[in-house]
């Protein structure tokens, strides 16, 4: 696998027009929801499939996801991206609507082999370095060196962007057990990429 | 806002591998947070993932967003448990609509104010009335003169029958609350306050028997003249309250039992109410 790299800076992100398009569905626009959900309706799709793997139950949650976005676009403070906001709506509801399935995991399983090793070198920017307040690191070895628990607050907050009240819910913990994990996490997160780059700097 | 990473993008055997879900944990994750970043790659995903599903998907979506809010009645229809598509064939029902209850309404309060105003207790107008609107408001439910939905319901394949049936039903719940409480307003015993509910609900079965030959017009017109003159013919050698006496309400059940067969045996003949009407 080769990540493609391109010189020079990549033309102007759509993030303002995503913005400008929800201030469209405001007023009513479905023109600019269908662009919206061209846009996001793809990797949405991808994501949610990776939590619960039923085609129908996916597609349920992205129908309520833009119908939601339509009802409700006036929602979208624009302090954030639209990607990351449609994130929220639709994992959300996948939630609370598997809140009932037992059979269903919505948190990775992090053990066992993985059935295709990636090559890590290949994806460092792809990793949130911004969120976790790291310039660069080996963020994927430092999670994996993470115990189960922690993973699962790390993911189910950072990554998933659910409040730790949320977290709580979804993991059957409570909030304050999900803040002191998370706490924790980040700490040792830290060090263990802390370490990695003194390594590297040696 | 810029994009802070701009220089490395996900290529697509990696997104590939993300998508048919390959990729273990870290590194899907890897790929998801790039993704909630980058515009680029979040295009460049879009052919890999399951097309068909989504364009359905938008469908339902445009279905939703584009109807427009539903009128009250269907609004309350739906919460009453109804399903949608019958909400909106009951609403659509010409003797449901605000006028024609407004008028049934009128008629009524006329006729209590009629009987209550005379001296000698002479219910003979309220006892011609009220037993006719359930039944002018169930021949004008399925006319095919002013139902803009008749086309409609003609070409559905949705039963006849049972939106008639359905329709009566709509009729009398909505006709009922208002003619109960006003036939209380009635001088005399109190039990007349109920008892035009005899005729009223026998003369139901005995329209559709009649509109299964003549047709809904004709039939309302028939029975309104029927009962105008039972209720006229007893006014002078009978007592007020003949009409609605025990032995004349076994009368109507009696016509009532009888049209149900004449409907059964239609019915048993042309499959379905629907076909006679």
């Amino acid at each position: 696998m080769e990540a493609i790299r391109h010189p020079g800076p990549t033309p102007d992100a759509p993030e303002q027009g995503d913005t400008a398009l929800v201030a469209r569905v405001t007023e009513g626009d479905t023109g600019a929801l269908r662009e919206l959900y061209d846009r996001h309706a793809a990797w949405l799709q991808a994501r949610l499939m990776r939590r619960c793997n039923d085609p129908e139950v996916v597609a349920d949650v992205l129908q309520d996801t833009f119908v939601a976005l339509w009802k409700d676009a006036t929602s979208y403070r624009g302090d954030g991206e639209v990607a990351g906001w449609l994130w929220g709506i639709a994992f959300r509801r996948m939630v609370s609507r598997l809140r009932k399935r037992k059979d269903v995991v919505l948190l990775s399983v992090w053990e066992g082999p993985a059935r295709a090793q990636l090559d890590r070198t290949l994806v460092p920017a792809a990793e949130d370095q911004a969120l976790l307040g790291v310039e660069y690191g080996d963020l994927a070895g430092a999670l994996r060196r993470l115990s189960p628990e922690f993973r699962a607050v790390v993911q189910a907050v950072v990554l998933d962007g659910l409040t730790t009240r949320e977290a709580g819910r979804l993991l059957g913990v409570r909030e304050n057990t999900v803040k002191t994990r998370l706490h924790r996490a980040k700490a040792q997160l830290r060090g263990s990429l802390a370490e990695a780059a003194l390594e590297d700097w040696r | 806002m810029t994009t802070p990473h701009t220089t490395w993008h996900a290529d697509d055997d990696l997104l590939a591998a993300y998508v048919a879900g390959e990729l273990d944990p870290i590194g899907g994750a890897s790929v998801e947070q790039h993704l909630t970043r980058c515009a680029e790659c979040r295009v460049r995903i879009r052919p890999l993932v399951d097309v068909p599903a989504l364009d359905r998907t938008w469908l339902a979506i445009r279905d939703t967003v584009q109807s427009p809010v539903l009128p009250l009645p269907i609004r309350v229809a739906r919460r009453l448990g109804l399903p949608e598509p019958t909400s909106v064939l009951l609403a659509a029902t010409a003797s449901l609509r605000t006028a024609w209850l407004a008028s049934a309404v009128v008629a009524l309060a006329f006729a209590v104010l009629a009987a209550a105003w005379s001296s000698d207790g002479v219910i003979a107008p309220f006892l011609l009335v009220a037993p006719l609107i359930p039944v002018l408001g169930v021949a004008a439910a399925y006319g095919p003169h002013e139902d803009p939905l008749e086309s409609l319901v003609v070409t559905a394949p949705y039963g006849r029958t049972r939106l008639i049936l359905l329709r009566t039903l709509a009729v009398l719940a909505s006709a009922l609350p208002v003619a109960v409480p006003l036939g209380f307003l009635l001088p005399g015993p109190v039990w007349l306050a109920v008892a035009w509910l005899g005729p009223a609900l026998a003369l139901v079965p005995v329209l559709l028997a009649l509109a299964s030959f003549v047709g809904p017009r004709a039939a309302g017109a028939t029975v309104a003249i029927g009962w105008s003159a039972v209720v006229l013919g007893s006014l002078r050698p009978l007592p007020a309250t003949w009409p609605v006496e025990a032995t004349q309400q076994v009368v109507y059940l009696g016509l009532a039992a009888l049209a149900g067969v004449v409907l059964y045996v239609r019915t048993r003949h042309d499959r379905q109410i629907g076909a006679v009407l």
